[in-house]
């Protein structure tokens, strides 16, 4: 019986598989004569039926896919043109407050239609659920037609051997049975599928196909990885965990729940899945181009670091940037690094602060960073820059450069007075100066210490460090993404390469009493491919047919008869 | 001359120079006459202007690979680290698949003028982002950098081959269709006129699918005795494609166009001078393939000439992006963060599965499917030069503003 997807397959989604062995299989026109009926009245569920059955088959049309395929991609490049939250926080809230992009208006509505994160908007969730249900509409029917023919397919025979594509007729000294079965053991030999069958006073002929199962199934396994690929990252999402922490040199942090700065932990990622070992920074190591042309371009870029598992176990390991360091599952990298000045400031003989700050690189080389004394009476604040070589002049005067390297560290502060509202989340880096006001300025070296003027505060600049910031990470989908990136690779290649193909040897008795043997071939893909592979199928059959196993004198002996 | 002199005498004047020539040599060739060309091949002066350019165009590609090698002598690393570099690989990539395959392989010398012109305007526009051999950046200095990077580029050269094509086919489609509804039974179906014969009872032959070529009869062959018919046949396939819009001859329509675009270009964005340049260098390859309809081999064989290679790029280019990823979760610790870089290469790839998709089904026809190739090539440009530039994300190594530490 023919595909029941015949039918549709006009609009549908199935390139390949049209009208398998049509030739032979579908009824003669009159064998099964139309039965009149009455036409029923339409009912209230036979129409929610019809209506939900045409909505499922357009959704199945490559026409929909195409469609949706396309608002993907549109949204996906709204997604590139336009900041998006999870990578560039800072530049979508200067956006929504006007201070960069199209203004406030625009960023309002960019808001409202989910465009600042356009990967969690419903728009885009809406999408992807389209189009793995137009998917899925498509597959049903496509896996079922090819189990069929992997299973029951035979291709046909045909009337016109000599109006295919490509013909090639040969003359051999077999009998027309032996040729017949060369012919076939020679097809079957190189794996196509074959039908044999007798025309009566035409000859016999065997059928040959090739291709049909390898393309569709290799389509298929394409589009189903799609399904691992999306189990994946849904799972994945659940069960995942990201943190982040900043470590100065010689100091630690221990993997917890409120062991970092930032954490992310996936809905199924619970506190007891953290597996608490403890890393210490001993050494970061930063070295750079040093010559004027290409002065700046960092050469190495690593950390030296102890862990100690829970169990106890201490290993060191080197952290760079292309090479994590894998602990209990959880991938430690280096992303990034600053410089860790040791700021030290006292009121009278008080010591209101005394730590590291995290300073981070801005455009202009210079490292930022804040201090905030809430202990002082009234709260001190400083702006701290840290310009890493700053030599000194001819005159003496410190020369600001851009460098990187700390041959010369210079920290200059602004100092500011009043309240630092520290009962509100702020940036570790910056001050809120609302209700600050300003006082005065510093610049000091290396182990120097200064005073403000007009009041009884001096600040130390005691130490200077490097501070690396890590990224812990725990991703059990990683391998199943990788399956599912192999499945579709796999399948990719078949579905674009492999191409389905016919052959037909008739065989017949010519007039002189020889045997006719004629070869024909059809592509349905790539006939520049089969072109090569017909010639040559038609050769080595050419030389099958020839009896090899015949010396020539043995072959004359033969041909009289 | 230090390596850095050198590397660029090699690359600009000699490659460009080099790449020209044999572009224009190509083109001759292509439009000489083609009295014999029964079997294929070309005679007289196409043949020697043929020889000459394929000559030029090895020449370049020495002179080319000269450059890659002292880049690499000076920079001790693959020359894949910047913008510049890139371009340079893609348009290498170019010219040695149009000489290798298109050539060689499938014996189409007359669109290997247009590939040396899509390579030669490449090049010249990385020579805007013009910057000497440098050490790389340790996050870059891996092997998946290698496999990374080299697989992108290679398959950006090949998408570029793939998009000249599509644009030809576009060109020459109109061309065909056209004189086919003007001159109806002028031009019979024993000539050139092949071509526009619909594909042998697409519903009766339903398995027949699009990237099969129905026809074989190759429209670009064509026998002495047809040859006044050819001739003809040939300035009808330009005569249409001038044909009055509105009142205006097309030359001038495409000439006011291209001063308009000029404008808004230079009004908008970038130098004025960058402008007017490749604005003019695009009205001029405009005018060249207006030139060249007639000589173009038939829309049926571009069609499928775009088709075969957009679908061997496009598994490359799949691959690229899932090393991409692999590379992501290495370096910078996720595989996929929708950095800028990320999702537009992910948007090509949903662009190209588009096209791809478009061909195998028979509800859309072929002019549409060729029309999103073009998107799907606007798209990767878009990738590559808009985001690389314009859009600051992770995968800044354009390599435009090494600043001096």
């Amino acid at each position: 019986m023919g595909p029941p997807h015949a039918r549709t397959s006009g609009t549908g989604c199935l390139p390949t598989l049209r009208g398998v062995s049509k030739l032979e299989s579908s009824p003669p026109p009159q064998m099964n004569p139309p039965v009149r009926r009455e036409p029923r009245p339409p009912s209230v569920s036979g129409l929610l039926v019809a209506a939900v059955k045409e909505n499922w088959r357009r959704l199945r049309t490559m026409r929909t896919a195409l469609w949706l395929l396309g608002v993907l991609a549109l949204e996906s490049i709204v997604a590139t043109v336009v900041p998006q939250e999870i990578n560039v926080p800072q530049t979508v809230a200067d956006w929504r407050s006007g201070e960069a992009g199209p203004g406030e208006a625009v960023a309002t509505v960019l808001d409202a239609i989910g465009a600042f994160d356009v990967y969690a908007s419903p728009l885009f969730l809406m999408t992807l659920l389209l189009l793995f249900t137009s998917l899925t509409a498509c597959l049903l029917p496509r896996i079922k037609a090819w189990w069929r023919i992997t299973r029951h397919s035979v291709p046909p025979l045909t009337r016109h051997i000599g109006d295919q594509e490509h013909v090639e007729q040969i003359t051999t000294d077999l009998a027309p049975d032996a040729a017949h079965a060369t012919a076939r053991g020679f097809l079957a030999d190189r794996g196509w599928r074959t039908r044999d069958g007798d025309l009566g006073d035409r000859g016999t002929q065997v059928a040959g196909e090739k291709g049909v199962v390898l393309r569709e199934g290799g389509s298929l396994l394409f589009h189903l990885s799609f399904y691992v690929l999306l189990v994946a990252i849904v799972f994945g999402q659940l069960l995942t965990f990201e943190g982040f922490v900043g470590v100065t040199e010689g100091e630690s942090f221990t993997d917890t729940e409120i062991g970092y700065w930032i954490a992310d932990p996936g809905r199924w990622f619970g506190p007891e899945d953290h597996s608490g070992f403890q890393l210490t920074n001993d050494e970061f190591r930063v070295e750079w181009f040093r010559d004027p042309q290409f002065g700046g371009t960092p050469r190495t870029f690593e950390a030296d670091v102890t862990i100690e598992t829970a169990e106890g176990d201490v290993r060191e390991a080197t952290v760079k940037g292309n090479s994590p360091v894998v602990v209990d599952g959880f991938k430690i990298h280096l992303l990034g690094w600053g410089y860790a000045p040791r700021v030290v400031v006292r009121e009278g003989r008080d010591v209101v602060f005394d730590g590291f700050l995290a300073t981070t690189v801005n455009d202009n080389g210079a490292f930022r960073g804040a201090v905030k004394a809430p202990a002082a009476e009234p709260d001190v604040g400083l702006d701290v820059f840290l310009i890493p070589y700053a030599p000194e002049g001819d005159d003496g005067q410190p020369v600001i450069t851009g460098a990187p390297w700390a041959d010369a560290p210079l920290l200059v502060f602004r100092s500011y007075t009043g309240d630092l509202q520290l009962s509100a989340a702020q940036n570790v880096n910056t001050l809120n100066t609302e209700l600050l006001t300003e006082g005065p300025r510093g610049g000091l070296r290396l182990g120097q210490v200064v005073e403000l003027p007009d009041s009884d505060v001096t600040v130390e600049f005691a130490e200077l460090r490097r501070w690396t910031n890590f990224q812990v990470s725990s991703r059990p989908q990683v391998p199943w993404l990788l399956l599912g990136s192999a499945l579709l690779l796999l399948g990719l290649l078949p579905a674009l390469y492999a191409y389905r193909r016919r052959l037909w040897v008739g065989v017949e008795r010519s007039a002189d009493g020889r045997t006719l043997v004629t070869v024909a071939g059809r592509a349905f893909q790539r006939p520049q491919a089969f072109e090569e592979e017909f010639a040559e199928l038609a050769d080595d059959l050419r030389a099958a047919l020839d009896a090899p196993d015949l010396t020539p004198a043995a072959r004359d002996e033969v041909a009289p008869r | 001359m230090t390596s850095a002199e050198l590397s660029r005498f090699l690359f600009s004047p000699m490659t460009l120079v080099l790449y020209l020539a044999s572009a224009i040599l190509y083109l001759r060739a292509m439009a000489a006459p083609k009295l014999d060309a029964v079997d294929g091949k070309h005679d007289g002066s196409g043949a020697a202007s043929l020889r000459w350019a394929t000559g030029l165009a090895i020449l370049g590609v020495v002179a080319h690979l000269a450059h890659v090698v002292v880049r690499i002598e000076a920079s001790g690393r693959l020359p894949l680290g910047n913008m510049f570099e890139f371009s340079s690989i893609i348009a290498l990539t170019t010219v040695l698949g149009g000489l290798l395959v298109i050539q060689w392989k499938m014996r189409r010398p007359e669109l290997m003028g247009f590939v040396m012109l899509g390579a030669e305007l490449t090049l010249v526009l990385s020579l805007l982002l013009y910057s000497d051999p440098a050490p790389l950046q340790p996050i870059l200095d891996t092997w998946w950098r290698a496999i990374h990077v080299t697989t992108i580029v290679i398959s950006f050269g090949i998408f570029s081959l793939g998009a000249i094509f599509n644009a030809l086919h576009l060109l020459r489609d109109t061309a065909e269709s056209r004189v086919a509804a003007q001159a109806g039974s002028s031009f019979g179906p024993n000539t050139v006129g092949a071509a526009q014969a619909p594909p042998t009872d697409e519903d009766a032959d339903a398995d027949q699918t699009l990237d099969s070529v129905p026809s074989r009869v190759e429209a670009d062959v064509v026998d002495i005795d047809e040859a006044d018919q050819d001739a003809a046949y040939r300035a009808a396939l330009r005569e249409v494609l001038t044909q009055r819009v509105a009142g205006v001859r097309a030359p001038w329509t495409i000439l006011g166009g291209v001063a308009l675009v000029t404008l808004v270009f230079s009004l908008i964005w970038w130098d004025p001078m960058v402008s007017v340049q490749m604005v003019g260098t695009m009205a001029a390859l405009t005018l060249v393939a207006w030139w060249a309809v007639p000589y173009l081999p038939s829309a049926t064989t571009l069609d499928s000439l775009t088709y075969r290679t957009i679908a061997f790029s496009f598994p490359l280019w799949t691959f690229a992006v899932i090393t991409g990823a692999m590379w992501a979760e290495q370096s910078w610790g996720r595989f996929w963060g929708w950095d800028p870089k990320e999702t537009s290469s992910f948007v090509t790839w949903v662009a190209y599965a588009g096209y791809l998709h478009a061909r195998a089904t028979r509800g859309v026809k072929g002019r549409r499917a060729s029309w999103l190739g073009l998107v799907a090539y606007g798209v990767l440009l878009f990738t590559y030069y808009a985001v690389n530039l314009l859009i600051v994300g992770l995968h800044s190594y354009g390599g435009i503003d090494q600043t001096v530490g």
